[in-house]
């Protein structure tokens, strides 16, 4: 044993990866979207940027949702 | 140090407060945070935002006053900077103009100059020129009287009295130089130089006055 | 377990026994009481949490004490983060009408969990009171009860009902949506609003704290060479994530007061 590293997992954190590619395209898309509209427009960057920022708040709370029931499964 | 964590320690193992999954919460932390923000937000309530808004409506106020005094300002500011502007422009005027005069005046000054250096070396080349003439002129009547009186000499010692008559005389001669002068005479040998003279002489008699020198001059 | 929670209350240095192979950290680890047990024990975030409400309310009162005019230095950085909350989320989102009343609220909301966040990467605290979900739920019960109460008591209960559904729906799925926008007001809202906050700051210690300790655990427990390289890139990577966190502390105190004024403008507007 001396010298190994043993990595141990739980089949619950798999879920938390599945349950993070939704929300990580979601995110990169708003985003896309976001750098699209100022580009365009760099003067409505501002009202943009709240908006963007709700909707990558929004489009996190799943995997947030996924961390959290990872943890909640795990120890049950 | 290591009396907190053997009390840590102890504690895991009393109860399983620790092993919870971490989204239950711990009732103290919950209450306690609650307690202490509620207390935090009173006193930012009480004694921190309203002393910002004051400085934020004081500010204000001393912008809207501000604004007044700031447009008298800007309209003197203004004024002066008027001023200062047709003061430049005039400025700037006057020094085109002191640049277009002295410009002008240089030109002036170089075609002045310039007709001066041309008059005077005309002046001189003209005087110079007149100079010579009469030299020549001079030269040619002496060369004249001289050939003249010794040609009259030679043949008076030739033909052995003195020819008196001088207007016969310069007659001659003058006509003898004329025709010498037009090219008529060729050079001939000493002997049939009197019959050459002779046919000059009677060739044409009446050459008297005119001066081909003097006209071709 | 009785090495780790020594490691993590000693400041994270030491790592498990190097008998044992590597323990990955574990979210027992942010359970660290300082006395009492139970349930009412007196824990480490919990002082952490008192020390940052002393600290702000210390700096915000000696900042504005006497505000003037011209600001001072420290005025002059307090009024940056109250111009911030107060222009660029109150105003904007809740509306120049009635926003001042909510700016302390949001204010201090802003100014706890900045600080607290950035409590996670100081030196002499490096502990994200966040990463205790008790926290994240007191602040976010705090702002579901205002926004509740404040829409009940505009609307009523028949017409906070209604400003739930959008007009012209076919009657036919008006129940599915009420439904679901009840849902989404009463359970998805708070609950989302506490776990972001404590789910980022969670799982960013925790990837801290891994990178840390495997990094440490490989550097001077673990034998052969390469393991050294691969502690060395760990506490190097482990330092690029630190950068990171900072940013995502910031971001978090600004997504969770901007949804807090958002929230409580939806309760203020009569549509949906």
């Amino acid at each position: 044993m001396e010298g190994t590293i043993n990595l141990g997992g739980n089949i619950a954190i798999l879920g938390y990866g599945l349950s993070a590619i939704g929300p990580g395209i979601g995110i990169g898309l708003i985003f896309a979207a976001y750098i699209n509209g100022v580009a365009r427009q760099p003067e409505a960057r501002g009202m943009l940027q709240s908006i963007a920022i709700l909707g990558f708040a929004l489009a996190e709370a799943l995997a947030i949702f996924g961390l959290v029931l990872a943890f909640v499964f795990r120890s049950a | 140090m290591h009396n907190i964590a053997t009390a840590a320690v102890a504690v895991v193992s009393e109860d399983k407060v620790g092993e919870r999954p971490p989204i239950v919460p711990h009732l103290g932390e919950l209450i306690f945070g609650a307690v202490v923000f509620l207390a935090l937000l009173w006193v930012v309530a009480k004694y921190v935002v309203p002393k910002l808004e004051q400085a934020y409506a004081e500010r204000t106020a001393a912008i809207e006053g501000g604004m007044a005094q700031a447009e008298e300002a800007q309209k003197e500011a203004e004024a002066a900077k008027a001023q200062y502007e047709a003061q430049l422009a005039d400025a700037r005027a006057e020094a085109a103009q002191i640049r277009e005069d002295a410009r002008a005046q240089g030109a002036q000054i170089v075609a002045e100059s310039r007709e001066q250096a041309g008059t005077e070396a005309a002046r001189i080349a003209d005087s110079a020129q007149k100079s010579i003439e009469a030299e020549r002129q001079q030269a040619a009547v002496t060369l004249r009287n001289d050939v003249g009186r010794m040609s009259t000499d030679l043949a008076g010692r030739i033909v052995g009295e003195s020819l008196e008559d001088e207007t016969r005389q310069r007659g001659i001669v003058e006509r003898f130089l004329a025709e010498l002068e037009a090219g008529q005479v060729t050079p001939e040998k000493v002997g049939g130089a009197s019959s050459g003279d002779a046919t000059v002489a009677g060739g044409s008699p009446s050459a008297g006055g005119a001066t081909p020198a003097g006209a071709e001059s | 377990m009785s090495y780790t929670v020594l490691a993590a209350v000693s400041g994270l240095s030491a790592a498990s026994d190097s008998g044992d192979g590597f323990e990955a950290p574990t979210p027992e680890e942010f359970y660290q009481p300082l006395f009492g047990s139970g349930d009412f024990s007196f824990t480490r975030p919990m002082a952490l949490f008192a020390i940052s409400a002393v600290l702000i309310a210390a700096f915000l009162i000696v900042t504005t004490r006497k505000a003037a005019v011209v600001p001072g230095k420290g005025q002059w950085i307090t009024e940056q983060g109250y111009n911030f909350v107060r222009n660029g989320i109150a105003q904007d989102i809740i509306g120049s009408k009635e926003f001042l009343r909510y700016v302390p609220l949001l204010f201090t909301l802003f100014c706890t969990i900045l600080v607290n966040n950035l409590f996670g990467v100081i030196p002499p605290f490096q502990y994200p009171t966040m990463g205790r979900v008790g926290f994240p739920i007191a602040l976010a019960l705090l702002v579901y009860v205002i926004y509740q109460v404040l829409a009940f008591k505009r609307k009523g209960v028949i017409g906070y009902l209604k400003s739930l559904i959008p007009d012209g729906l076919p009657t036919a799925i008006v129940p599915l949506i009420l439904f679901l926008e009840i849902i989404t007001y009463f359970v998805t809202r708070p609950v989302t609003l506490a776990l972001r906050l404590f789910g980022n700051m969670f799982a960013g210690h925790l990837l801290l704290l891994l990178f840390i300790l495997g990094g440490e655990y490989m550097m001077f427990h673990a034998d052969g060479i390469h393991m050294k390289v691969f502690g060395a890139g760990s506490y190097i990577l482990a330092a690029a994530m630190t950068v990171f966190e900072i940013l995502i502390e910031a971001l978090q105190a600004y997504i969770f007061t901007m949804l807090a004024a958002t929230y409580i403008a939806d309760s203020l507007s009569d549509h949906h």
